[in-house]
Parts: structure tokens; C-alpha cells; sequence
């Protein structure tokens, strides 16, 4: 598209027919695939696509079972991650790896030297790199002390200081700050520019605009569609990848999703309820979390959310959130302030009685706190209700199993059966049944929401706001925590601002404050 | 006709899972390896094979011996299963036996049980036993839960301090050490009353098998149900697999944990209380010889399968047996079947490994 000389020249990596099976699933196939020296090639397909399983391919983490690969020509089969890097292919996961108590520079060295190390000329290699591709770093920084956006630049720089010739990226920019994913973008750019062939995997529309010289889209494990041109056919992109029509989506899932521009009258919200607070409310009053080194990290929260009313709360990710959230959930006591139900205070509540009082949790972290993975999807819908299903001790496993098929069948939970393992569901899956299990709670009035979008794709995110939104409807408040500012703005009533801890603001969630939005989760004070 | 064959390997491959064709396998080449060392001793390997056959099956009193051995392991074996769902891993069987046969032996002596009616007379005695045994399992719980010692460790050193707890009753004269009568008195208690030892199933001494196996039984079929079919061993699980999932859940991490190993304990305890109660009737230093550590290893090998336990139990107390005998007999030393259990126990841990890999 820059360059129209380029497709006549040779792919860096071809992939003809590749075909790879887990088990009876069939993750990936007879996919075929052109990387060109300098492109910027954007994977695009919802979760389960099999995005992830094509760059495990390509890094040797998996062998294909069919079909051949061919990287400069030649006959390409890595036995393992290793052989992909000195075949100069590197890649970024989604998970990162680094040692969380070593420096920056320490980080990169790890693995890529043996014998004696000298640090000094590690960290000027690094200085240059940054340099280079506009990637700041300190290398003698601990990673303790980065932000996510950080982190990830010192696993983007612990690749290019291979100087590979392929390098990919998985699903990068879902930890990342509006302007980091602009930064990471232009980085990615850059690498191209060299002459690199780079892979961006993603369900983010809005970054196939920006950067993608080339699409594929995959949908179920098969490639559905391709563009050279991706910037003008975003819709035939889109409904290729959800296979069906961008009028069915929801309209603030498009829009959070950069599919749509945010607000008009595009956005429907749930009709403004600006009431006086009934007894039911939720009022937060001065909440503070003091950690065990004596860092404040939620300081004087203090918020009233209505019945019916969502407030959402912005900010970089590690600004008090997720203290937050534990201190609202009773998975960590505050150190000062109270949290009234109605007129029930819920402060010291055991998790236990937070359920009982009708509190739902969807917590940000799904796997370590949500759920429970080695156990079935049935005994996660119901592990805080088990007491409704028990006689004299006994499960009534039927009954269980059978309330759980009902519950997934109205929350569009798709499993092979209700008592496969928690871990055999996709991401979305898994979360719309946490969904399900929090806001079919006996009476909830008040839904606490952390980051329940995060990794989830088009279809999954539009029915998570639909679930948030019906919650909100019956009349409980909704406290929706979130990094991803168009979100909150597609969905929240009003959006407060969370910086170090403090709030630095409320305002209306309205596309026109962005900026302010923006300012204050940098910590701009308004 | 191919869907019908699929049938059929998939039936057969469900009941050779891995875990127990692994268990068999390692249990074979444990015993080859055994052989081979005798071998490698010069003694006979056919006379070795007769002592242990001898000593296993070869009399009625010796295969009542076996059982009765199996039992203590057994109950160990299932503790340390219901512990481990939790994800804890008690080693303290021999602690817990300790105390339970040291409580099991003081009531029996000086409890004012001996005249009691309707078996009340040893029944309370074995509860006390079991009482010692979840008491002593549960400083590890609390330890757990307050301080966030590690069960491994502490239930490791609780079962010297037990160990060492016999050797001072035994020794002192105001404990439980019997009344000095010259300077040959052994270190040990008095022999508990008659009415106060376990009566046996077939009241012959010459089958000297006791009522502790049908109480293991039920307590192997109630452990069973319990940890598959009740809510109780279905948050046992989530917290073993996950406590903060379960803690969000409104599962308390910390109930779990202590009732886990409060029921290991007292399971241990109750082992001792028979050890004590229906063979040997004296308290004596060592009266245990290790018997925690086998019933930890019957429980490894079970990979927490209720029936597991019982086949690792039976088969280490035929082992032991045998073992004992061979000595006698043939002069191998007894100490061959402890690395054949050793061998055992690394086998399986290797073979769990790599399938794990596999996986």
C-alpha cells in the first residue's frame, strides 16, 4: 500500500495450509499466510479465533500438524521458542514475562548472555534502542516500580534488542493507556520501517485504522478474509470477523470498540436517573486503603451512586482501583472509612455476607479471584449459593447442573456441557458466566463491575454491557471500574476519576469531556 | 463397526487411567529392583521370595498382622487425602499416631474405663485417642491460619516433639512409665487392662485381626462420600484448587484448613488408639516405627482416591509383613523394603511429573 513494489517482492514467512488440531478442536485451519519485509500486518478475529494459536505456531511454541511454513524461502519447522529466536523471530505475549525484583537492563540481559555480564554496555545498547524507536526507559528502573505501559516497552525492547526480522505482538494494547497505544502503534511503525516484518494481533478496530498496512481475519480457526487496504474496509472487516452485520451490534459496544465514533445519538444510554438517593443507595464515605508498607493507596473515596445509576470509574490501571474494588468486595478491610447499603453498613462484612447483603462482584481478575478453573462450570455458577442445593449436607448435583444449564442458557454461556471445567470456556464465556453468577443474586442492589470487559471480544463486550445495563434497570446501583475510557463513556452516567488514589474529578459521561477525562487520569487537576 | 471399536479403547482406556497403570507399574518395578538387591546380596532369591510370602499369606496370624498394619496406613491415608483436597499436605501421621497412643494408653490405664459396660471401656479410649490426634493436627491449623506457617513444616516437627512426648511418658515414673520395682524395669507402661483392648473379629488370638477394620471401612466409605457428594468436599476443593476464589465465594479459607486437618489428626490419633488398643497394649518408646511416614506415602500413591489409599495401605502392610519375615528367615534386612517404598514413592513422583509435561 506505501510501497507498490512490495508485494512483488518475496514473503519474508509463508504459511501454506496450516492446520492445527488441540485435541478435537481445531484451532487453526488450512490457514494460508503472506508476512512481507516492512509490513505491519494486523491479525484480526474475536476470542477463540485462533489469533493466538497462529503466532504460537510461527514462535514454535506449537507444531502445526498439516501444511508448511516457510520463513526466507526455506523449509521453516522450530522445535521451540528457542529455534525461533535465532532464526531472528521474536514476540511479545500477552502475559508478560519479567522478574519483577530485577532492573530493566537486568531483564534484557537474562537469557541472552552467559559468562560475565557487563551491565554498563547492556544499558547504553538499551539507551540507543529507546532512542531509536522513542521507547523511554530507564534501564536501572526496577519493574516493581513501572507502570503496565512500562512494562510492556521493556518486553517490546527485550525483542528488538534480537534485532529480529519478524516480530510479534499478542493482543498488546489490552493493559494500555489511550496515549501508550498510540506510542505502541507509532513504535510498531517504526520496527516496520526497518525493514521488519511486524505482527499485531488485536479486536481492536481503531488500531487497524491507525497502523495495519494488511489484515487477515480470522474467524474460527480459518482465514475469512483479507485486505490490502484495511483502512477503507473496517465494515467488511468487522463483519467478517463477527459474521454478521454491524447493525446488529450494540451500539455502545461498537463505539467503545472504535468501530463507531463515541456519542450522537448513536449511543443509547439507560435513561438518566439523577434521582436524590433512595435508601437503597450505595454511599462510600472516605474509604482509604493503607497498605502494609504504609502507602496509601486509596485515599478518602468517598461516592453516592443511586439506584439505577452506573458510575464508572477512569483511571491508569495501579491508581487504586483494584484496592478498591478488594475493599468494596471484603477481600481486604480498609483501613479507614464506611460503605453503606440502603442503611446497612457493609464495611468489615466477610465476603460472605457482602453476597448475602446483595452485593455482586465481577472482580478484575477472572482466574485468580472470579473463578475457580479446575472445577466445572456448574459448581462456579452456584460456589456462593451451594447452600440452596444442599440437604443434610448432600449436593443435589442435578439440580445444580440443571439451574446452571438455565443460567447459561440466559446468558448466552457457551460450553460443551455445564460440567466441562471452568478453564475449557473462552474468555468471554467465562466471564459472562461470573456475570451471571453476580447478578442473579437474590436481590442485588448494587453491582460492582471491575475491568469486566478486559480481553473479551465484540460479542462478548456487547453482551456484558447488556447484563450491566439490565442490572441497572431492575434498580441496582452499578459501580463499573475501567481503564478503557471509551467504555465508560459509552456505558457510565457519570465517570469520576481515580488518580493515586484520590478522586480528581467527576464528570458527565459525555465523548466532549475525553479530554478532561484524559487530563485528570493523568493527574492534571481540574 | 469403527465407531463401536472407539467405543471400546476409550471404555478401556477409562479404566487404565494413567494414574493407575502408573501406580501398578511403579509398584512392579519397585518390587524387580528389590529382587535384584537381594540378589545382588547373594542370598537366595527363592528362599527370600518364600520368608516373604511366608511372612505376608503364609498363616493365618501373619495375614491378620498384615490387615491389621493396613488399618493404621489406611487411616493415615485417608487424612492425609481429605487435608490434601484443601491443598495441604500433612505429614504428621506420626505426631498425630503418637499422641493418640499416648492419650489412647492413659485413659486406658488411669481413665476409670476398665469397668465400664456395652464397650465403653475401649470405645473411650479411642475416641480420647482421636481427640489427641485432631488436637494435635490442629496447632498445625491454627499455626496455618494466624501465621501462615507452613503445614509441612510444622506438622513435620510437631511428629518429633509427639515422638519424643512417648519417650518422656515412657520414661518417667509420675507420667506414664509403670512402677519401678528394680533397676530392670523397662521404660514402658503397664499393660492396659483386658477390658480395655479391642476385641477381635473372630476372637481367636491365632486370626488376631481387631474391630478397627470395620471401623476403618465405614470411615473409608464416609470419607468417600463425603469428599465427592457433599457441598462440604466440594468447597474443600475450591479451596484447595483456589482460596481466594473460594474466600470471594463466601467459603472461609481459614474453617477449611483447620477442619481438614483437624479430621487428618484425629483420623491419626484413632490409628494410634488402635495400634495401641489391639495389638501391641503397651506404650513403649518407638512404639510407631514409622508407621505416619507409610500411611503418607499410602496417601501419595493413592493420588487422592479413597480406594487408592486402601490398596496402597493393604499393599504396604503385606510389604512390612514380609519384609519382617525375610529378615528372620532369609537375613535380608528389613530395611530393603523400605527402599522398595522409597522407590515406589520416586517412581510415581517421576511418572506424575512427566505426564504432567505431557498434559
Amino acid at each position: 500500500m506505501r510501497d507498490p513494489t512490495r508485494s512483488l517482492a518475496e514473503p519474508l514467512l509463508s504459511l501454506r495450509c496450516v492446520t492445527k488440531r488441540f485435541g478435537s478442536l481445531v484451532a487453526l485451519a488450512n490457514a494460508s499466510l503472506d508476512l512481507m519485509p516492512g509490513e505491519v500486518h494486523c491479525i484480526l478475529g474475536e476470542n477463540g479465533a485462533g489469533k493466538s494459536t497462529l503466532c504460537n505456531l510461527i514462535f514454535g511454541v506449537h507444531t502445526p500438524d498439516e501444511g508448511a511454513m516457510r520463513f526466507h524461502g526455506e523449509n521453516y519447522r522450530p522445535a521451540g521458542p528457542s529455534d525461533a529466536l535465532t532464526s531472528g523471530i521474536a514476540m511479545v505475549h500477552q502475559h508478560f514475562s519479567l522478574v519483577h525484583d530485577m532492573t530493566v537492563v537486568d531483564n534484557v540481559i537474562l537469557g541472552q548472555q552467559r559468562g560475565f555480564v557487563n551491565t554498563r554496555t547492556w544499558a547504553q545498547r538499551l539507551d540507543r534502542l529507546a532512542n531509536d524507536y522513542g521507547l523511554a526507559l530507564d534501564p536501572y528502573a526496577k519493574i516493581d516500580d513501572l507502570s503496565v505501559g512500562e512494562r510492556q516497552r521493556v518486553e517490546i525492547v527485550k525483542c528488538l534488542i534480537r534485532q529480529p526480522r519478524l516480530f510479534l505482538l499478542d493482543e498488546p494494547t489490552a493493559v494500555l493507556l489511550p496515549e501508550e497505544i498510540a506510542a505502541l502503534l507509532d513504535v510498531c511503525r517504526r520496527v516496520a520501517e526497518s525493514g521488519c516484518a511486524v505482527v499485531l494481533v488485536t479486536h481492536k478496530l481503531a488500531e487497524i485504522k491507525k497502523a495495519a498496512d494488511r489484515v487477515t481475519v480470522l474467524r474460527g480457526g480459518r482465514v475469512v478474509a483479507r485486505s490490502d487496504h484495511p483502512a477503507d474496509e473496517i465494515d467488511a472487516l468487522v463483519r467478517a470477523m463477527i459474521q454478521g452485520d454491524l447493525k446488529s451490534l450494540d451500539k455502545s459496544a461498537a463505539s467503545a470498540l472504535g468501530v463507531v465514533e463515541a456519542g450522537g445519538d448513536q449511543v443509547e444510554k439507560s435513561a438518566p436517573t439523577p434521582q436524590t438517593p433512595r435508601q437503597e443507595a450505595v454511599q462510600i464515605d472516605g474509604l482509604s486503603v493503607i497498605d502494609t508498607q504504609g502507602v496509601t493507596r486509596l485515599d478518602n473515596f468517598t461516592l453516592t451512586i443511586g439506584p439505577g445509576e452506573i458510575v464508572g470509574v477512569a483511571g491508569v490501571e495501579g491508581n487504586g482501583q483494584s484496592e478498591l474494588a478488594a475493599a468494596l468486595s471484603g477481600m481486604a478491610a480498609p483501613s479507614r472509612g464506611r460503605v453503606f447499603l440502603g442503611n446497612i453498613e457493609t464495611t468489615h462484612l466477610s465476603p460472605k455476607d457482602i453476597t448475602a447483603a446483595g452485593i455482586g462482584v465481577v472482580p478484575e481478575d477472572r482466574h485468580t479471584v472470579g473463578c475457580v478453573v479446575e472445577m466445572s462450570v456448574a459448581e462456579n455458577m452456584f460456589l456462593n449459593r451451594l447452600k440452596d442445593f444442599t440437604s443434610f449436607g448432600f449436593l443435589r448435583r442435578k439440580e445444580l447442573v440443571q439451574a446452571a444449564r438455565e443460567l447459561m442458557r440466559r446468558f448466552d454461556v457457551r460450553a460443551v456441557s455445564a460440567e466441562v471445567a471452568f478453564s475449557a470456556l473462552s474468555g468471554g464465556n467465562q466471564q459472562k458466566a461470573v456475570l451471571a453468577r453476580e447478578i442473579t443474586l437474590p436481590k442485588l442492589l448494587f453491582l460492582l463491575a471491575a475491568q469486566p470487559t478486559r480481553g473479551l471480544d465484540v460479542g462478548a463486550v456487547a453482551a456484558v454491557y447488556g447484563h450491566i445495563r439490565s442490572a441497572c434497570q431492575s434498580g441496582a446501583a452499578v459501580l463499573l471500574i475501567s481503564s478503557e475510557l471509551d467504555e465508560l463513556i459509552a456505558v457510565a452516567d457519570r465517570i469520576v476519576v481515580l488518580y493515586r488514589g484520590r478522586i480528581m474529578g467527576t464528570c458527565a459521561a459525555d465523548p466532549s469531556e475525553r479530554e478532561r477525562i484524559g487530563g485528570m487520569m493523568a493527574g492534571q487537576a481540574q | 463397526m469403527i465407531g463401536a471399536a472407539l467405543n471400546i479403547t476409550t471404555s478401556l482406556r477409562g479404566a487404565l487411567r494413567p494414574s493407575v497403570t502408573i501406580s501398578v507399574a511403579a509398584v512392579v518395578a519397585a518390587a524387580l529392583v528389590g529382587l535384584a538387591l537381594i540378589f545382588a546380596m547373594n542370598v537366595p532369591v527363592v528362599d527370600a521370595v518364600a520368608a516373604f510370602v511366608d511372612g505376608t499369606i503364609g498363616t493365618p496370624y501373619a495375614i491378620a498382622a498384615s490387615i491389621n498394619r493396613s488399618i493404621a496406613f489406611a487411616l493415615v491415608g485417608i487424612g492425609f487425602v481429605i487435608a490434601n483436597r484443601a491443598n495441604l499436605v500433612n505429614v504428621g501421621g506420626e505426631g498425630q499416631i503418637a499422641v493418640g497412643g499416648i492419650a489412647a494408653t492413659a485413659v486406658a490405664l488411669y481413665g476409670h474405663v476398665a469397668g465400664l459396660p456395652a464397650g465403653l471401656s475401649f470405645l473411650i479410649p479411642l475416641v480420647a485417642a482421636a481427640i489427641a490426634g485432631m488436637l494435635w493436627a490442629s496447632i498445625a491449623g491454627v499455626l496455618k491460619i494466624k501465621a501462615g506457617t507452613n503445614e509441612v513444616i510444622s506438622t513435620l516437627l510437631l511428629s518429633f516433639i509427639a515422638v519424643w512426648l512417648v519417650y518422656w511418658c515412657v520414661q518417667s515414673p509420675e507420667l506414664l512409665r509403670k512402677p519401678m520395682t528394680s533397676s530392670a524395669t523397662l521404660p514402658e507402661s503397664l499393660e492396659i487392662p483386658d477390658s480395655t483392648q479391642l476385641p477381635l473379629l473372630t476372637g481367636d488370638y491365632s486370626f488376631p485381626v481387631h474391630i478397627g477394620l470395620p471401623v476403618t471401612i465405614v470411615i473409608a466409605i464416609v470419607a468417600a462420600i463425603v469428599l465427592s457428594k457433599t457441598a462440604f468436599g466440594l468447597q474443600l476443593r475450591a479451596v484447595g484448587f483456589n482460596p481466594i476464589a473460594a474466600s470471594r465465594a463466601g467459603i472461609s479459607y481459614s474453617r477449611m484448613v483447620l477442619i481438614s486437618l483437624a479430621a487428618a489428626g484425629a483420623l491419626g490419633g484413632l490409628a494410634g488408639g488402635f495400634m495401641l488398643l489391639g495389638e501391641q497394649y503397651v506404650l513403649k518408646d518407638g512404639f510407631s516405627s514409622g508407621y505416619g511416614f507409610d500411611g503418607l506415602v499410602a496417601g501419595l500413591l493413592a493420588r487422592g482416591s479413597i480406594v487408592g489409599v486402601i490398596a496402597a495401605a493393604l499393599l504396604f502392610g503385606f510389604l512390612r509383613s514380609g519384609g519382617i519375615n525375610m529378615e528372620m528367615v532369609a537375613g535380608v534386612p528389613t530395611a530393603l523394603v523400605m527402599v522398595i517404598q522409597g522407590l515406589i514413592v520416586v517412581t510415581l513422583a517421576g511418572a506424575s511429573f512427566f505426564i504432567g509435561r505431557r498434559t
